[in-house]
């Protein structure tokens, strides 16, 4: 199957064929009788020029709107990725205008990150604290050893 | 100039509509317009526009030729000496063709514009651009989304807890540390009293010491009770 730029490139030509046909010499010439009576040869060489430049602005249109929309490269790029969806069958889907609504799951996979790393984080803080409480505890113990100590030193100098 | 303004079936002649492009616009109701939104999504302009800018284009370039053509055929008048066909009737030969270039542009111009809308600038229902395949990745209903923000929320709170227990359990570990700094202190002063009775040798230096503070406790409370007594004493003398 012809791939869009193809089929872009086919569907104008085809239309400036038929065009030029409809507008044939003799359709000039017939409208132009006066001249053509007149200028035969000219008629004829006019209209060789007026079918030319026809063509010819036509022509450069198009590509002007090519390649400002750079339609070439967006050919393609539409052409592989219907190729990729061609086992597809179900409609695809589509924006739903509430741009809230879409953004959710453009969203869903950074938030998932984001609970990870809160999770993580999170499990390493409580684990940390654990070992510091652990130290705090004992130090409260080796405090109250060595109060006792003390007074256990005061009362034998009692 | 405008095109025929009937609307109808394709491959008559004369009774063909224009294209879309040149369309006069009509009530939402008379024309179901697709916008083509997820096209122009991707294109980066709306199909319709795009036909709509060629068509102009396409005209005006038909237009333009022509009067070339008619300036040319005036001009070539001028210079043949008793001329008698005049600028107005060249000006009808060239309404003529106009006219008749115009009907057929405007057939041929819809039947392009209905390919390349249907084939060339569109999306196939199926078709999901790659920039949007999250949306199938992560359906996420307005429900999920607001549990998964609540658990972010619980989860920061949490963390900062944890933060601020770890800043007083910090603060405490200081604060152990002096006083653990001034007790050891305390504890070798009298670690040096010991050993300070050990070198003099005083024997139980501590029990004497022990002794000492008693006796002088005695000696206290006994001299209380002498100035008691002394003063009972004065007392008796005085009433006597």
């Amino acid at each position: 199957a012809p791939g869009r730029a193809q089929l872009f490139s086919t569907v104008v030509d085809t239309f400036l064929e038929k065009l030029v046909t409809a507008g044939s010499y003799q359709r000039f010439a017939n409208c132009y009788r006066c001249f053509y009576k007149l200028q035969p040869q000219l008629t004829r060489s006019i209209y060789d020029q007026f079918i030319s430049q026809l063509q010819a602005s036509i022509k450069e249109e198009i590509e002007e709107v090519k390649n400002e929309g750079n339609l070439e490269e967006l050919f393609n790029s539409l052409d592989k990725i219907v190729e990729e969806a061609k086992d597809r069958e179900e409609p695809a889907w589509r924006p739903s205008g509430i741009p809230e609504q879409d953004v959710r799951s453009a969203l869903v996979p950074y938030l998932r990150k984001h609970r990870a790393h809160l999770r993580r984080a999170l499990r390493h803080k409580e684990e940390r604290n654990g070992r510091v409480a652990e130290s705090v505890l004992m130090g409260r113990d080796s405090i109250a050893e060595l109060q006792q100590l003390i007074q256990a030193r005061q009362q034998a100098w009692q | 100039m405008s095109g025929p303004a009937a609307s109808g079936n394709a491959g008559e002649p004369c009774e063909t509509g224009p294209p879309l492009a040149a369309r006069p616009p009509q009530s939402p109701t008379a024309m179901s317009v697709d916008p083509m939104a997820y096209e122009t999504q991707f294109f980066g302009f709306t199909p319709q526009t795009c036909m709509l800018r060629i068509y102009i284009a396409f005209q005006d370039y038909l237009f333009e030729t022509m009067l070339v053509v008619e300036g040319v055929m005036l001009k070539k008048l001028d210079d043949i000496p008793g001329c008698k066909i005049s600028s107005s009737q060249i000006r009808k030969c060239t309404e003529k063709f106009l006219l008749f270039m115009k009907e057929h542009f405007d057939k041929l111009f819809a039947k392009m514009e209905e390919v390349l809308l249907q084939l060339v600038l569109n999306i196939p229902k199926h078709v999901l651009l790659p920039e949007d395949r999250v949306q199938e990745q992560y359906p996420c209903s307005k429900e999920e989304f607001q549990a998964l923000q609540d658990e972010l929320q619980q989860l920061r709170q949490q963390y900062r807890a944890e933060v601020a227990l770890e800043q007083a359990l910090l603060v405490e570990l200081e604060e152990q540390k002096i006083v653990k700094a001034e007790l050891e202190k305390t504890l070798q002063c009298f670690d040096e009293l010991d050993n300070i009775c050990r070198e003099h040798g005083a024997g139980n230096f501590k029990e004497s010491f022990a002794f000492l503070t008693q006796s002088c406790k005695k000696l206290q409370d006994v001299l209380k009770d002498v100035e008691e007594k002394s003063k009972k004493v004065k007392q008796h003398d005085q009433l006597m």
